[in-house]
């Protein structure tokens, strides 16, 4: 009897998000509410695979669900890129420089992220570095002359999921502070469902010919901050570099 | 089609701000400031110094959101003469400064009215303004000087706030009107803690924790922490939107002053903000000599 229920386990896991039962209230325009301000709990920032920790880099699990080992599917050229990305962070990383963080970094990083609504948009900001994601739900398509450090992003409704195709992104971001990284051909498929009340489910499958062997997904879960009154604050993050610097003299 | 990298999109606008900065403005800027019609926007609009302007067009009744909000959502420009350069009346060019009207109503010379010190402490600033003006650094502006940013903004309305989304520096103001008090005062931001109610048709902003980091506009008028700033906001039509603001700072003012002037609706309701990564394209480096930016000249040399 052990074998049927392991396959009864690997079904369970395998069920798909969307099947789940929870069905989220709805924006005057009938859409599920996404709104509110958000936040991961977990190491993806510091890096989207399975790692040990070094010095202010807590070890974590893995947030990539496809492949099943884990691991980001890197052309062996880019596999050894990302090893030297790793070995000259503190220089390297585009975050040090406060630069914009690109999608899907700006997702999970250790701030909180504001999600508003309108029937046109799915407004999303951050208090990293004051940065503002639109999300177009207006059926328009990505523009063809610009690249954006956060790319351009228009979504569109499957049933409970926001689905937000990303594309026209610059290649200088990373996404992680290990150095994993991508280049200007990354698609993105982000699927964003509210799950429980206070629970949003994230999911986004990246795809790059240039720097991937196949596309691959991460999965993971967005918290509400539910404390009375919270609201973003800022981080100002070239305003703090520029005081370090006079200070440093 | 190639594709442009948003950065030189950026690196010409902040070429642009740094020309328009630094190019010497005899008595013929006034007429510059003042512009002509239709350049850089749509048909029939007017520059505001060297912005585009939505001309002042009447529209239909103002609407409701779903929550009862008087309607304001959309793409707006600010009329607020040349404020955005100096906001007080300023009838005699500065280097980089051209003559020019500003946005103050009361008192009526149009003037900021200081006491001496602090008199003193903004024309030191004036004559640094190249080096310090703190847009000229990414920073984000302040409150009431976000009201009439250049470039113009988005307002958007969920139930439940008031945001402003700014195309300068990507930068958003998220006002909640729930009724919920300010946050506490130990906490300082460049935007400040902002709290908005609904006054009949007047949104009323109430604005205080800002960090004193931020100036009125390019020409060194400067502010501290005890700033205390309150915003109306009057949706006259679906094309105009009257706005005041009140500031308040006993520590460096001898009475609060008034700034007033209107949004225009953006012609092009399709329009879409652009990327002003500003951080990431300033290779203005005039503004950032050894003594003053330190560093920053290697993260433009990043860039190049």
């Amino acid at each position: 009897m052990r074998y049927p229920n392991a396959l009864l386990v690997l079904w369970i896991a395998s069920v798909p998000l969307a099947a789940q039962s929870y069905k989220a209230p709805r924006t005057p325009d009938g859409k599920p509410d996404l709104q509110g301000i958000w936040q991961v709990m977990n190491t993806a920032a510091v890096n989207l695979e399975d790692h040990i920790a070094v010095l202010g880099m807590p070890a974590g699990r893995s947030v990539i669900v496809d492949p099943p080992d884990g691991k980001i599917p890197y052309t062996p050229a880019a596999a050894q890129k990302q090893k030297e990305n790793f070995k000259n962070r503190a220089k390297a990383d585009p975050l040090n420089i406060c630069y914009i963080p690109g999608v899907p970094r700006v997702m999970y990083l250790p701030f909180p992220i504001q999600f508003v609504q309108t029937p046109k948009y799915v407004l999303m900001a951050s208090e990293f570095g004051h940065t503002l994601r639109t999300v177009y739900m207006n059926g328009t398509k990505h523009p063809d002359v610009a690249l954006f450090w956060i790319g351009d992003s228009r979504g569109h409704w499957e049933g409970e999921t926001l689905v937000v195709d990303v594309a026209n992104h610059l290649p200088d971001t990373w996404f992680d502070r290990s150095g994993n990284f991508h280049s200007d051909a990354l698609h993105i498929t982000e699927r964003i469902t509210r799950t429980e009340p206070d629970i949003l489910t994230y999911e986004a499958t990246l795809e790059d010919p240039q720097v991937f062997t196949r596309p691959w997904t991460i999965r993971m879960l967005l918290y509400r901050h539910k404390e009375p009154n919270f609201k973003l604050l800022e981080y100002e993050c070239n305003a703090y570099l520029e005081d370090a610097e006079k200070e440093a003299r | 089609m190639k594709k442009l990298n948003t950065l030189n999109l950026v690196v010409a606008s902040v070429t642009a701000a740094a020309l328009m900065t630094f190019a010497p403005i005899p008595g013929a800027g006034q007429d510059k400031q003042k512009g002509g019609k239709g350049k850089g926007g749509p048909p029939g609009g007017e520059q505001y110094g060297p912005y585009y302007a939505a001309p002042a067009k009447a529209g239909d009744p103002v609407g409701r959101t779903p929550d009862g909000q008087p309607d304001m959502q959309g793409f707006w420009t600010p009329r607020f003469n040349q404020a955005i350069f100096e906001v007080q009346d300023h009838p005699t060019a500065q280097p980089g400064i051209g003559p020019g009207k500003g946005a103050i109503v009361d008192p009526a010379d149009g003037r900021i009215p200081y006491k001496p010190e602090a008199a003193a402490k903004a024309k030191e600033l004036l004559s640094k303004q190249i080096y310090l003006e703190p847009e000229a650094h990414c920073y984000v502006s302040g409150v009431p000087h976000a009201a009439y940013q250049q470039f113009g903004y988005q307002i958007v309305q969920p139930a439940g706030y008031v945001l402003f989304l700014t195309e300068y520096a990507h930068t958003y103001r998220a006002v909640p009107t729930d009724g919920r008090p300010h946050i506490s005062p130990n906490i300082k931001l460049f935007r400040g803690d902002s709290v908005g109610k609904w006054d009949g048709g007047t949104l009323v902003i109430d604005t205080t924790n800002q960090n004193g980091k931020t100036w009125f506009d390019m020409a060194g008028n400067f502010t501290t922490q005890s700033i205390h700033v309150v915003e109306r906001i009057t949706p006259v039509d679906t094309n105009n939107i009257n706005y005041e603001a009140v500031v308040d700072d006993s520590t460096i003012y001898t009475q609060p002053w008034k700034i007033a002037g209107q949004l225009g609706r953006h012609p092009d309701q399709n329009m879409e903000l652009m990327e002003f990564a500003c951080v990431e394209g300033n290779q203005d480096l005039v503004h950032y000599t050894e003594g003053v930016g330190g560093k920053a000249k290697e993260k433009g040399a990043l860039r190049q």
